[in-house]
């Protein structure tokens, strides 16, 4: 008897519906100019977006519990549309001036995209690694796309390392595998606890080389060399890209697996705080000794990640709720500083931090525009990256990780420092000529940081607005599924 | 009208961005104004109660807010002289509209350190106001500014992060279910995690009083801001690590504050000393006026942490006091080198030809290094009084600080008011128009503040004794 697969397309939808923008963006390249077909993706995006939310508490599940549309999914497929939908909105009006305008580039955002919401609805270690994948080949595209030597470098740089770290990762898939005779999140956090001696070394082992794989994918130290080159190198729509959706989507993936399939699992937790610990300092005592703003921005995300760590070190009840909310308000923060320097540029190596010097006076739109952004991202109030700081050190704290929370203090203390100078010579009078794009303010980039600067204010004064959704602690309790 | 009180001045600020520029001095004059009304009005009534709502429940956040007693002195005080900045500034600094609008900001977010009965709200609060400071400092400062913001921001920073850490290990550790300051004190911390949270809040207050040895960043601070001394100003109302300990400090944590009583008096009474010292040896005013300040903190911080109840009721006096008469200090230093274009303390001669200025100036002075009559005397009076009691030694060495502070006050204002106008210089007016108010103002309220303590201390005392009761049932 031929056993009918369980195939239910609502929990489905919102990948289908990225998916065929993709499609779309593929066979209307031919006849469509790139714009009508950015339009096309961004409402396909925001039609995602809406399915999502019509599947808010309904747990539904396809493929056996292999894809899982649980509110965990929606919180954090919700984020990576923001984070597309700002990329997208940016690129409509740089993608040109980086010669990367063709259909392609759409085409592969959007694999991208179906990708970064496979994992986050993943219900099985296959089906993550299938949109890890499929996120990551459109992302060695992506990076490569614009004709230059430099994009050249670093997306060949994304492609070794990338092939490297999931080589890794396939492996700790089959030691993990190997251990508990388990694909799915549920199946191996059942049989985690409870096995023969012989078994927790392999597991131990197994989800060593998944943390080092994802490693890989997030930048963490010392998985994360390749970081700075590639986000510097991609053309700048691209990085930002990169650095938000991407990031976000690998920490879903790592929150499935480690908060979820591997919650009870020995091993990988001491591990990962050192790892979070060298991320912290690597990524904040770098980025204080660039001189470019993309680089240092690039070398911020570093740090960031480590940040974003230390949620995963706290219960998965405390530390899901802090990087749900972190991981919206990081992809905000990052993605609006972004687009005012692909706004700004003259090119897409960035700019100098020096040449910011004034450019309150020049523009002072986008000029308070990166202030809020770079305040955030230090972690000041009122916005909103204080309080996600805040959740991670309180994450991290509450679970025993005292000495981390003090060296993210620590460490805080450098970030601060490089974002106070580019954000301080902003307002410093300046008479020297005007060193960037003089007609980069477009209404599509303005609206897209509009969204994250609004969207980092009112966060941070009204946190409650997104973190009354993501507080509540069932929906981290069952992130293998049930 | 608390909440009136804290958040009309950040409003004014947003405001005045919409103003017409020919009307940015009156808008923020009169916003300055009406906090400072309202203030008025909150202390007519006798303060405000507890006010509280839940700003991020599933978090234990809440905005609890009160002006009363110790906080609502030190309200009126910042209402006060941010209204006395804003019309130095219209006065002093042409198209003043982003300055005004800063020093605004800044007013909402000392308000609210004072109002804030929450750990988080006073964190945030306490951040808040860092911004529009450093923006002040970037947009007006001068050429080194850049190291004087690394050094300011980067010290604030590491002590607030420390203490963002101790706040979240308060509520951990004790189990309460919010960060409001009621609960945090029914559910105490206790044994050994208590003094490293203590001393985890301690790295920001010791920052913020300045404490030495995290004060380097004070003198950069003021040598490097705008000459007019509105920045340095607002900077010394910014001085808030007294009060947070104060509030905080010494209700959250009163085993630690015992134990570490005798270390921390030490540290203190040698800042006073030490500040006092290098003061004398100062030839710029604002690093001079920095130093004096440095000075007065230590007294402020002697007397808070001798849990002796007459010395921290002169503790919250000096604090509250020494913001007006070294704030308006500031304010003529940036008179005296609109005149001479030097802040030097070797210019000469300026008493002949501006004597109100010169005797302005000397009078304000008089009040910082606690002449009889004036304010600062009352404050520091009641310090040393206070801390003899509990520490002879030590507060006998704070004491030779008062010495000090003679030597270098009138040293200065000797090289600079009196001896000879050097030859060529150029003739110096005296004050004008409000200029007399500016600086009389103030001065006229720490004479009355100096003869007629009552009302201040009135205030003062009951906060004080409430605090200091907790810490004895303990």
């Amino acid at each position: 008897m031929l056993q009918i697969p369980d195939v239910a397309l609502a929990p489905m939808l919102p990948i289908l519906i990225v998916l065929a923008g993709a499609v779309a963006s593929t066979v209307l390249g031919f006849n469509l100019p790139r714009r009508a077909l950015t339009i096309i993706n961004l409402v396909m995006l925001v039609l995602s977006g809406i399915s999502m939310v019509t599947l808010w508490d309904s747990g539904a599940t396809a493929f056996g519990g292999g894809l899982q549309a649980d509110n965990a999914a929606i919180l954090l497929g919700l984020t990576i549309l923001v984070g597309s939908i700002m990329t997208l909105l940016v690129s409509l009006d740089t993608a040109y001036r980086a010669r990367v305008s063709f259909p392609e580039f759409d085409a592969m955002l959007m694999y991208a995209i179906t990708g970064t919401l496979l994992i986050a609805f993943s219900g099985d270690l296959i089906v993550m690694l299938i949109g890890l994948e499929i996120m990551s080949l459109s992302g060695y595209v992506l990076a490569t796309l614009q004709a230059s030597r430099r994009a050249e470098e670093s997306g060949l740089k994304y492609f070794l390392l990338g092939a490297v770290g999931s080589a890794i990762l396939i492996y700790g898939i089959a030691f993990v595998y190997g251990a508990t005779g388990s694909l799915t999140y549920a199946g191996i956090a059942a049989k985690a606890s409870g096995l023969t001696p012989a078994n927790v070394g392999i597991l131990v082992g197994g989800s060593l080389l998944l943390l080092a794989g994802f490693g890989f994918k997030v930048a963490l130290a010392p998985f994360h060399q390749w970081t700075p080159d590639v986000y510097g190198g991609a053309p700048t729509s691209v990085s930002l890209f990169l650095s938000t959706v991407v990031k976000v989507a690998a920490f879903a993936g790592m929150l499935r697996v480690f908060g979820g399939a591997l919650a009870d699992a020995p091993g990988w937790s001491s591990v990962l705080q050192i790892l979070t610990a060298a991320t912290l300092i690597i990524g904040n005592t770098a980025a204080l000794f660039q001189r470019n703003f993309k680089r240092m921005l690039a070398y911020s995300a570093v740090a960031h990640t480590g940040f974003l760590a230390m949620c995963l070190l706290g219960t998965p009840q405390a530390g899901g709720a802090a990087l749900g909310y972190y991981l919206l308000v990081y992809t905000l923060m990052t993605a609006a500083a972004l687009a005012v320097v692909a706004a700004l540029q003259r090119d897409e190596m960035g700019m100098e931090i020096d040449d910011l010097r004034g450019l309150y006076y020049r523009h002072p739109a986008y000029a308070v525009a990166l202030a809020v952004c770079l305040a955030s991202l230090a972690g000041l109030p009122p916005f909103a990256g204080f309080f996600g700081k805040y959740l991670a050190f309180q994450a991290a704290f509450q679970n025993g990780y005292v000495w981390l929370s003090v060296l993210a203090a620590l460490t805080s203390v450098a970030a601060l420092i490089y974002y106070l100078r580019p954000g301080m010579l902003m307002f410093m009078p300046d008479r020297t000529p005007a060193r960037e794009y003089p007609h980069g303010q477009r209404t599509p980039t303005n609206f897209a940081v509009v969204l994250g600067v609004l969207g980092v204010t009112v966060l941070g004064i009204l946190p409650n607005i997104w973190y009354g959704w993501v507080q509540n602690p069932a929906i981290w309790q069952f992130l293998a599924g049930r | 009208m608390i909440h009136f009180m804290i958040f009309l001045p950040l409003l004014g600020s947003l405001l005045l961005l919409l103003t017409p520029v020919r009307w940015r001095e009156e808008v923020a004059g009169f916003f300055a104004a009406v906090t400072l009304g309202l203030g008025l009005a909150i202390w007519r009534a006798g303060g405000t109660e507890l006010f509280s709502i839940n700003w991020v429940p599933s978090l234990g956040i809440t905005y609890s807010v009160q002006l009363d007693g110790v906080s609502l002195a030190l309200s009126l005080v910042v209402a006060f002289m941010t209204l006395i900045a804003i019309l130095y500034a219209s006065r002093r600094v042409a198209n003043p509209g982003t300055m005004l609008a800063l020093v605004l900001a800044m007013e909402t977010g000392l308000l609210g350190i004072f109002a804030a009965r929450d750990l988080i709200l006073f964190y945030v609060f306490f951040e808040d106001a860092l911004l529009p400071a450093l923006l002040m400092l970037a947009i007006y400062g001068k050429s080194n500014r850049m190291r004087a913001l690394v050094k300011f921001a980067a010290y604030t920073l590491f002590g607030s992060l420390l203490m963002l850490v101790s706040i979240i290990g308060v509520k951990s550790l004790g189990g309460s279910p919010t960060f409001a300051l009621v609960d945090l004190v029914a559910n105490p911390v206790t044994g050994p995690a208590q003094t490293w949270l203590y001393l985890g809040f301690l790295a920001a207050m010791a920052v913020k009083l300045p404490l030495w040895p995290l004060h380097a960043w004070l003198p950069d601070f003021h040598e490097q801001n705008h000459d007019s001394g509105v920045p340095d100003l607002m900077g010394t109302l910014y001085k808030v690590g007294g009060y947070g300990i104060f509030r905080f400090g010494i209700a959250l944590f009163p085993d630690a504050s015992e134990e570490l009583r005798p270390i921390l008096m030490g540290l203190a009474a040698f800042t006073a000393l030490y500040a006092a010292w290098i003061a004398f040896r100062q030839t710029n005013w604002k690093r001079l006026l920095a130093y004096a300040g440095l000075s007065h903190m230590g007294f402020v911080a002697l007397g808070l942490f001798s849990l002796n109840e007459t010395a921290v009721i002169g503790s919250m006096y000096l604090l509250a006091f020494q913001n007006v008469y070294t704030g308006a200090l500031f304010l003529a230093v940036g008179m005296l080198q609109e005149r001479v274009g030097s802040l030097d303390t070797r210019v000469g001669g300026v008493m002949n030809q501006a004597g109100a200025l010169g005797g302005l100036t000397l009078a304000l002075w008089f009040a910082s290094i606690a002449v009889p009559g004036l304010a600062g005397f009352v404050g520091e009076f009641s310090i040393l009084l206070g801390a003899y009691q509990v520490q002879p030694w030590i507060t006998f060495v704070a004491g030779l600080t008062t010495i000090a502070a003679a030597v270098y006050a009138l040293s200065a204002f000797q090289t600079t008011f009196w001896q000879g106008r050097p030859l060529g210089g150029v003739r110096v007016p005296d004050l004008q128009s409000t200029e007399w108010l500016v600086l009389g103002l103030p001065l006229a309220v720490a004479l009355l503040f100096g003869v007629y303590s009552a009302p201040a201390l009135n205030l003062i005392q009951p906060a004080v004794k409430t605090v200091l009761a907790a810490l004895g049932a303990n």
